[in-house]
């Protein structure tokens, strides 16, 4: 009894020489990676430290001299927007529809591209083309050779004379945004059709399953892993389009397509409120960090497809 | 319960050069039977069984099962159930949910599915499973349930590819037996795949050998041991192969070493090949009736030893089983000899074709 009771005292100090020594090695294996580290901190959380500052400041560039503290009155006045909350509607409405309109185009694309046919490899470099353009110039070859009211091809096509980009500025907008994003939802599902098992397929077919419900209840769960990053992919990028709207609508007519990262632009550069432009970005990041984290993954639980047939 | 009928059924890989896979298969399999097909990779006995699930075109001649011509018709609509080398379950779904997929799709209603599947799992030791999916089971349990998710259907016909090639040794001849068992048991007719001849001889009420696509021989595990029609058969079934020699023939006879072996058939041209089973020949003491062999390599298995040479004066090499206690040593030679004439078969050299002594 007594030795046991005198047997921890000793091994303990050499116990903590061995932690030290462990912390010490542990730290010599780290080190070639702190320059990276501190880069990151230094491009990423930084800015966004000083943009949190900002945001409880007033200052206006136009006016010199006119930075002072003001604690959450640029956040009141944010949420008081009408243009922000407009802005703040049209963000989630062009990243849900571009988003889901581009993910239905591109998984049926990408049923199509799976399966042998003359030629698929021209087809396939074909469709991945919008993905390839740059998004500048791809929203300018929509502005002016397919929306332009007078020489664009939509309205030489149809035979009539719309004004589509200040008619449905809205529409417009996110036809092009689908038109950019359909390629990428393609290859993502692509991959994933790519990746199934053709024995299990052909399992299916002999156990009575037709080519749809083969797809519904095979082929669907085993893509879930897939679209559930396409739609994570396209909506974090979806979320900050600024090209296509800068270079297309300006915004208008109006503010009638004007989304977050444009107008949080148009009060910065255009109206130089370093303030008010500094606590739209810290919203709209801390809005876009819930979005991401919370109703995605409530979103996938509701329709989660890869617990099987019920 | 119905009978598998391949009609001169070929399957034709399109292409510059045109590929037979399976060409002019003449088969029937009776009703409850168990036909292994039986051939070395790319003979095209997969195809075959794939042609008569419908995952492969018949581009020629015809299949049916049962009375009803099936060539055209697609995998659902034949009342087939098919076990895949891989196993092919679907990986999302729970061992139950699996084996009850088809009879979902058949409309079958809830009670009665639940049973079926509880009936089947209680069959095959998969009770305590039936809740898991495919990725937390073993090799075995996972071979286990595709054997399930086939009779659960309670199909007209099993259509089974390779289903043990991905076991170990150990737990592939224990499944091996289940299987067989299991079939006697349903009495459902049986299309079997494999490479392995020892499961071909020990499984299937008939076998088929396949090559290149062509039939070589369809007869009892027995029969196509002792009179393979053809050398390819001759070589393919048993193990050890069998011993194949071409030798010149002289007076109805030829002369293996100093022995000379009188021909159980008459030979039409001036050189035979004859085959002769490893078991056919013995190690005898020196002087005695035989040959000498030159040992090169001794296999020992426990029971037996194999005793691989070359037959003195020639470069002809020879199999030749041995007692497994008394093996001679590399690099002896020994006196061998032939335990009967009438088990030498006899081949005509450039046909391969059997010749028969009557």
């Amino acid at each position: 009894m007594t030795a046991v009771v005198e047997a921890p005292p000793s091994p303990e100090p050499p116990s903590t020489r061995t932690r030290a020594q462990q912390r010490s090695s542990a730290w010599k294996r780290r080190a070639p990676l702190l320059p990276a580290l501190l880069f990151t901190i230094a491009v990423t959380q930084v800015p966004f430290l000083v943009t949190v500052f900002y945001s409880f400041q007033s200052w206006n560039m136009v006016r010199p001299g006119s930075q002072h503290f003001v604690g959450f009155d640029n956040y009141v006045d944010v949420f008081t927007d009408s243009v922000f909350l407009g802005a703040l509607g049209n963000t989630v409405t062009i990243t849900v529809v571009c988003v889901l309109v581009a993910m239905l185009l591109g998984l049926g694309l990408a049923l199509l591209l799976d399966r042998q046919f003359l030629g698929r490899g021209i087809v396939r470099t074909l469709l991945i083309t919008p993905f390839l353009i740059l998004p500048a110039a791809g929203a300018l070859l929509w502005k002016t050779t397919m929306f332009d009211p007078t020489y664009g091809l939509l309205n030489w096509a149809f035979g009539i004379e719309v004004e589509w980009l200040s008619d449905y500025p809205l529409a417009a907008v996110m036809t092009q945004i689908v038109w950019q994003w359909t390629p990428f939802m393609m290859l993502l599902i692509l991959a994933g059709l790519q990746a199934q098992s053709r024995e299990v397929l052909e399992a299916a077919q002999v156990d009575g399953a037709g080519r749809w419900r083969t797809f519904v209840s095979i082929t669907l769960p085993q893509l879930s892993r897939y679209l559930q990053l396409a739609v994570l992919l396209g909506a974090i990028y979806i979320v900050n389009s600024f090209d296509a709207i800068y270079l297309m609508t300006q915004g208008g007519p109006g503010t009638a397509s004007t989304n977050l990262p444009y107008y949080i632009y148009q009060r910065a550069f255009e109206g130089f409120d370093v303030g008010q432009s500094s606590a739209m970005g810290v919203v709209v990041v801390a809005l876009t960090l819930i979005v991401a984290t919370f109703a995605l993954r409530l979103m996938f639980r509701a329709f989660d497809v890869s617990r099987g047939v019920k | 319960m119905a009978q598998v009928a391949y009609a001169g059924a070929s399957r034709v890989y399109p292409g510059a050069n045109s590929v037979r896979a399976v060409d002019g298969l003449d088969l029937c399999v009776g009703d409850g039977e168990f036909l292994v097909l039986v051939g070395p990779s790319g003979s095209g006995k997969s195809t075959a069984l794939r042609m008569a699930a419908g995952l492969e075109d018949v581009d020629e001649g015809a299949i049916s099962i049962g009375e009803r011509d099936v060539t055209h018709l697609p995998p659902k609509d034949r009342d087939i159930a098919m076990v895949f080398q891989s196993y092919a379950l679907y990986p999302h779904m729970s061992v139950r949910d699996n084996m009850a997929f088809s009879l979902k799709l058949r409309g079958m209603p809830k009670s009665d599915i639940g049973g079926k599947v509880e009936e089947a799992a209680g069959l095959l030791d998969l009770t305590t499973y039936l809740d898991r999916k495919p990725k937390a089971l073993s090799g075995g349990q996972r071979q286990r349930v595709a054997m399930g998710r086939a009779i659960v259907r309670e199909p007209s016909v099993f259509l089974m590819d390779e289903p043990l090639s991905n076991l170990d040794a150990k737990l592939r001849v224990e499944t091996r037996a289940n299987i067989a068992a299991l079939q006697r048991r349903l009495a459902t007719t049986t299309i079997y795949v494999t490479h392995d001849q020892v499961e071909a001889m020990t499984m299937g009420d008939r076998v088929a050998v396949l090559r290149d696509g062509v039939l070589q021989q369809c007869a009892s595990p027995r029969e196509l041991y002792d009179t393979p029609r053809n050398v390819f058969v001759a070589g393919f079934i048993g193990s050890p192969a069998m011993n194949l020699l071409t030798l010149p023939v002289d007076g109805g006879a030829v002369k293996l070493g100093e022995l000379e072996v009188r021909l159980p058939a008459p030979a039409a041209s001036g050189e035979v090949t004859i085959g002769v089973r490893p078991e056919s020949l013995s190690l005898v003491g020196a002087g005695e009736d035989g040959f000498d062999l030159q040992v090169e390599l001794v296999e020992e298995l426990g029971a037996d030893a194999y005793v691989h040479g070359t037959l003195a004066g020639h470069d002809e090499k020879l199999v030749v089983r041995a007692d497994g206690r008394t093996p001679p040593r590399l690099g002896e030679a020994v006196r061998v000899a032939l335990r009967d004439t009438g088990e030498v078969h006899v081949f005509d050299p450039e046909s391969g074709l059997r010749i028969d002594a009557d």
